[in-house]
């Protein structure tokens, strides 16, 4: 008998690819559940730019017989992902969420699409985002204002809005997000889903359409820490076309996923456990309290030069970013939403001394980040003072971004630390909550061991109202 | 203290890159551009001395070993 639609996507990727392993649950099935929710859904959050039905109905029944004749390719197999529309795909637009890109096809695709692909997941279609990933708002005013499924006049924050917004609109099982400034992390945090950051150099950027290069991430957004760690076991690793990524040997991220927190140091970076809205207060030291409960060792830890990361992710973008964009400024500057423009010019005012002494000034950060973490596994910070600002219109700057988000979300870019957002509640409005879990580089199995151990302990958040 | 002027900034994007911008544009700009030169003279405080640029040499070799197989 049929699973019924709503109970197949309540099912989180890891249990989806339990219940499709053991042929419980058919990939095709799942997938046209998956296209029915999007045409439910989408008209409403704007989550897809494109939507490859065709493609995705020919990849899940490839992966159901597949498995029917014993071939498994391990947990995502049959499982219906989307990317984020600057993620690279062979024969598919790629807008980046611009008018400039709008009718570009890559000739091929990404290596994180690639190895999603042979670990057999299905492509449902690529998602709206930010302008060309520069913005933490995703009003986006070529391909639509994405919608926080939890309040449709909110933001769902950004730049990867739609990855974000599909995960908790049940539109996508998992989705893949890029993060150069907190652009997974804050729309996950934002939407109340799970989103992380590896290190930087840990998943390969080659066909992935670059914001600032030292400082570009790509990871998962999902619906658990478990799915998150499912995703980054197919996605982590050396490619040989990119020269950056690390060759750090890639664990099995799921491995420690089960091990408890207890007797785990962990510290609260001082530096941001301050200027917060009452109810992130209140639900961070809630969270505090559930992770002590736990067994962890926790204490407060200081990183002096944090504050200055912020700035040092700021200078490094405005230079990176606008020599990616020179000729299209000089050529097509009326075809940038005015924000986006606007950064870009600013970057042309960046100088040479400025960016070289920012680049510096990382490694400084780093230092003291690793002195914070010599006696301590995993630190903590909330993920934002804010919960989900109201949508302001396209193309407009909200100025509360800056102190009420970036702050806590661009050190960790600066630093290339893997850091994770989780969700820790819901305030009075119905408006998720979340924290970070931040770790040593290459530490992302201790972040994910302990988000999940929290993750357990606080027990589901409820879903967001139906969207109608 | 960097001192940035809405006049300096069409001038400079007007010279440099033949950008022309209102100059209520320019204004934000200046105000924006000013602030990060200042924070990046400020970044001095942090005791960069004896610290190297992150461009290191086994970088550049490792993208030109790409560039080479990949035919480029």
């Amino acid at each position: 008998m049929p699973t019924p639609f709503l109970e197949l996507l309540a099912f989180d990727a890891a249990t989806l690819g339990e219940k499709i392993r053991a042929r419980e649950i058919s990939p095709v099935e799942v997938t046209e559940a998956y296209l029915t929710r999007i045409e439910q859904t989408d008209s409403k959050i704007r989550a897809y730019i494109t939507v490859t039905e065709k493609l995705a109905r020919k990849a899940a029944r490839k992966a159901e017989t597949e498995i029917v004749k014993g071939k498994w390719r391990g947990p995502l197999h049959g499982i219906p992902i989307a990317l984020k529309d600057l993620i690279y795909t062979k024969g598919i637009r790629t807008t980046a969420g611009s008018k400039i890109l709008a009718d570009f096809v890559p000739t091929h695709d990404a290596t994180v699409w690639t190895r999603l692909s042979r670990a057999g997941a299905v492509l449902l279609g690529k998602l709206n985002l930010h302008e060309f990933a520069y913005g933490l708002s995703s009003s986006n005013p070529h391909w639509g204002i994405v919608r926080n499924p939890y309040s449709m006049d909110r933001i769902p924050g950004g730049s990867s809005g739609g990855s974000a917004a599909a995960i908790v609109a049940r539109s996508a099982a998992m989705t893949i997000g890029t993060d150069t400034g907190g652009s997974i992390r804050t729309p996950a945090a934002l939407c109340g889903c799970v989103g992380l950051k590896p290190t930087w150099s840990r998943v390969s950027r080659h066909g992935v359409f670059p914001l600032s290069a030292t400082l570009d991430h790509v990871g998962p957004i999902t619906r658990t820490v478990r799915d998150a760690a499912l995703m980054l076991n197919v996605i982590a690793g050396h490619d040989r076309d990119d020269s950056t990524s690390s060759r750090e040997r890639v664990p099995d991220f799921t491995a420690s996923l089960a091990n408890g927190i207890s007797g785990m140091k962990i510290g609260v970076i001082s530096e941001l456990n301050n200027g917060l809205d009452d109810e992130i207060r209140k639900s961070f030291d809630a969270a505090i309290d559930t992770i002590r409960s736990l067994g962890a060792i926790v204490d407060e830890v200081s990183i002096p030069s944090l504050p200055f990361a912020a700035i040092v992710n700021t200078i490094v973008m405005m230079a990176e970013a606008f020599e990616v964009h020179h000729q299209w400024m000089l050529k097509r500057p009326d075809d940038y939403g005015a924000d986006v423009r606007r950064l870009l010019e600013g970057g042309m005012m960046m100088t040479a001394p400025a960016y070289i002494r920012a680049q510096r000034a990382r490694a400084r950060t780093i230092a003291d980040a690793l002195s914070a973490m010599s006696d301590h596994e995993v630190l903590i910070a909330p993920a934002t003072a804010i919960p989900a600002p109201k949508i302001a219109g396209p193309s407009e700057v909200e100025a509360d971004l800056v102190t009420g988000i970036l702050r806590f979300m661009q050190p960790f870019d600066a630093t290339g630390q893997p850091a994770l957002s989780v969700p820790t509640g819901l305030s009075p409005d119905r408006l998720p909550l979340s924290m970070q879990f931040i770790g040593r580089p290459f530490g992302e199995a201790a972040i994910l061991q302990a988000a999940a151990a929290y993750e357990n302990a606080r027990g589901p958040i409820p879903p967001p109202p139906e969207i109608r | 203290m960097a001192y940035v002027t809405g006049e300096s900034v069409q001038q400079v994007l007007k010279d440099l890159y033949g950008y022309e911008i209102t100059a209520a544009d320019a204004n934000a700009i200046a105000h924006t551009a000013g602030a990060m030169l200042t924070m990046a003279e400020h970044l001095s405080g942090l005791n960069l001395e004896g610290i190297e640029p992150p461009f290191s040499y086994p970088g550049l070799l490792a993208e030109a070993e790409r560039l080479q197989k990949n035919g480029k």
